[in-house]
């Protein structure tokens, strides 16, 4: 995926300016940044979901926008922070709705299997029959992430897939990132505001500031007590943590 | 898991089925005289007619406040309570107004019922369609915009009916009321087939429906295309609403009340489900309260009456007993 000169305003102010960036396959990426930084709404235009006023979003050789939704929706899922879901919907009909890019409302028994393994790999057996509104945050963050693994695409883009979750989730929430890339081969592309999630497991770090990218490149590369001062502009003090650098702040 | 619930839910479909055939058997036969034929054919012919047209109906508004709720992701709204059946009120009466009750337009059944229908459906699509893009689908905005528009469309209803000659509006009144009777057949044919036409070129939309109720974001990742699938299906429920408001006059409340009983009941994501329930509910409501005022209430009151009081009645305790989302 290619990213050239993409601007987005709301209002006549640039949120986004002139954001060029290529993101490598097989790897976990995240987006930083302090807020308004325009980190979401880059990821709303790499997705789809927000339309970009300028410049271009190339998936695999072609425009994202010239792209048949139904065709790039087998390639590339997204999760966002706002799922209310009104329906009642249990775990199992929701991990269905990933094979509606492939069957539409005709759940064949090939898809089954798919959502079956999706369920599994979530660990939510158990749950497979509840409904999603009966479900704590963990356990719904995790259902979508489910329907999304039954989804089986390439790209797997999650707008702060951390957001309102306590740390133990939270930090399940992220070793699973890291297994969809390593085990299941995709990459990922996430927006994160904690820093040493990002730090620990992502394989490259994009930061933003002022709708500009601030520094993009791997995670050494980009955690440096400069880099995130300039940043964030308050202080930062690095540890080395099991050869990962982890920042405090204060 | 849901194999079952899908059965189970056929199920009740199959038995609210046959309260509505129960119902309709109920209504057509109840104090009808077998024994001379010819006072049976009459109170047939009398009778199928409205039939026919309260079943048309409820599919009509059961179905779209079903498809409604679901695309603006809210199970309390419903098109009457953003001021359609006053904007129908108003269309009407202006109608009578500038033409004047014994001109062609509103003397005759059917020109009147076009000319409605066509007034309803352009201006409708116009003001709701502006009003959903202009609050970007918010739920409350709609909301509050539709009850200033009930209001306002009202306060020029009534204002006009001031100014009118009073015979005018004595012979414009009886229409303002739903009702069941006095619809001929040409009518009922033509719009049967525009309720065919409708759903069938919404087909491919309505099949979208379960994913749509995941919100924007999914159906978008999930590969639907949301706008324009939402504006077709707006302009379907618009039209559907004009439709069956023209046919018979306003019933505030009916689809309110059919489409959430048709969710409590079902409690499916399924829409094949929902809407035949709601308009099965529709049905069993509609008939089985006609058929009460006519025999019980020997006409004293119309059952939109009925339908509005109970309506009333149950929209507050849905307000009130919602869980908190």
């Amino acid at each position: 995926m290619q990213v050239t000169e993409l601007t987005k305003r709301y209002d006549g102010k640039t949120v986004v300016d002139c954001v060029s960036f290529s993101i490598p396959k097989g790897k976990v990426i995240s987006l930083i940044g302090p807020n308004g930084a325009g980190k979401s709404t880059v990821m709303g235009m790499i997705s789809r979901l927000i339309a970009h006023d300028s410049g271009l979003v190339d998936f695999e050789g072609k425009d994202i926008g010239k792209w048949k939704s139904r065709e790039l929706s087998k390639r590339l899922a997204i999760l966002t922070q706002t799922n209310n879901i009104q329906m009642k919907l249990t775990v199992r009909e929701l991990v269905t709705f990933g094979r509606f890019p492939y069957s539409g409302s005709r759940v064949t028994p090939e898809d089954q299997k798919i959502i079956d393994r999706a369920i599994a790999y979530m660990e939510l057996e158990e749950f497979q029959d509840q409904f999603i509104d009966e479900l704590s945050g963990g356990q719904r963050q995790r259902a979508l992430i489910a329907m999304v693994i039954a989804q089986d695409t390439e790209y797997v883009l999650l707008d702060e897939p951390t957001n309102n979750l306590d740390i133990y989730h939270a930090t399940n929430m992220m070793k699973i990132v890291r297994r969809l890339c390593d085990e299941l081969g995709k990459t990922v592309i996430l927006v994160l505001h904690e820093i040493n999630y990002a730090a620990f497991y992502s394989d490259y770090i994009c930061a933003f500031k002022d709708g500009k990218i601030a520094k993009f490149g791997t995670v050494k590369e980009v955690m440096t007590k400069e880099n995130l001062s300039q940043i964030y502009q308050v202080d930062f003090e690095l540890l080395d943590i099991q050869g990962k650098p982890l920042s405090i702040y204060y | 898991m849901n194999l079952t619930a899908v059965r189970a839910n056929r199920k009740k479909l199959l038995i609210m089925t046959c309260l509505v055939l129960l119902c309709a058997a109920a209504y057509l036969l109840v104090e009808v005289q077998f024994d001379n034929a010819r006072l049976f054919q009459y109170a047939m012919k009398i009778r199928t007619p409205k039939l026919i047209v309260m079943l048309i109906t409820a599919f009509a508004i059961g179905g779209a406040s079903i498809v409604f709720q679901s695309i603006i992701n809210n199970t309390i709204v419903t098109p009457c309570l953003l001021g359609m059946n006053s904007l129908y009120t108003l269309i009407h009466t202006a109608v009578v107004f500038f033409a004047g009750s014994s001109s062609v337009i509103a003397a005759s059944a059917n020109l009147s019922f076009a000319v409605d229908v066509v007034l309803m459906g352009i201006t409708a699509t116009l003001i709701y369609s502006w009003i959903f893009k202009k609050t970007r689908h918010n739920v409350l905005y709609v909301l509050l915009v539709g009850t200033v528009l009930t209001s306002f469309f009202s306060s020029i209803q009534t204002t006009l009916t001031r100014v009118m000659d009073p015979n005018e509006y004595d012979s414009l009144l009886n229409t303002l009321v739903a009702s069941f009777s006095n619809i001929n057949s040409e009518i009922i044919l033509f719009v049967l087939l525009l309720l065919g036409l409708i759903v069938f070129a919404l087909r491919k939309e309505l099949a979208l429906l379960d994913v749509l109720t995941l919100g924007k974001e999914q159906a978008i990742n999930l590969g639907v295309d949301y706008d324009r699938c939402i504006r077709r299906l707006l302009l379907g429920v618009t039209l559907c609403i004009a439709v069956a408001t023209a046919m018979v006059g306003p019933i505030s409340f009916l689809g309110l009340i059919i489409a959430n009983l048709s969710r409590q009941l079902l409690k499916t994501y399924r829409h094949s489900q929902l809407i035949l329930g709601s308009a099965l509910f529709g049905m069993i409501v509609l008939v089985g309260g006609q058929l009460i005022v006519e025999h019980v209430y020997s006409y004293a009151v119309p059952v939109s009456v009925f339908i509005t009081v109970g309506g009333g009645l149950y929209f507050l305790y849905l307000l009130l007993t919602r869980k908190k989302v």
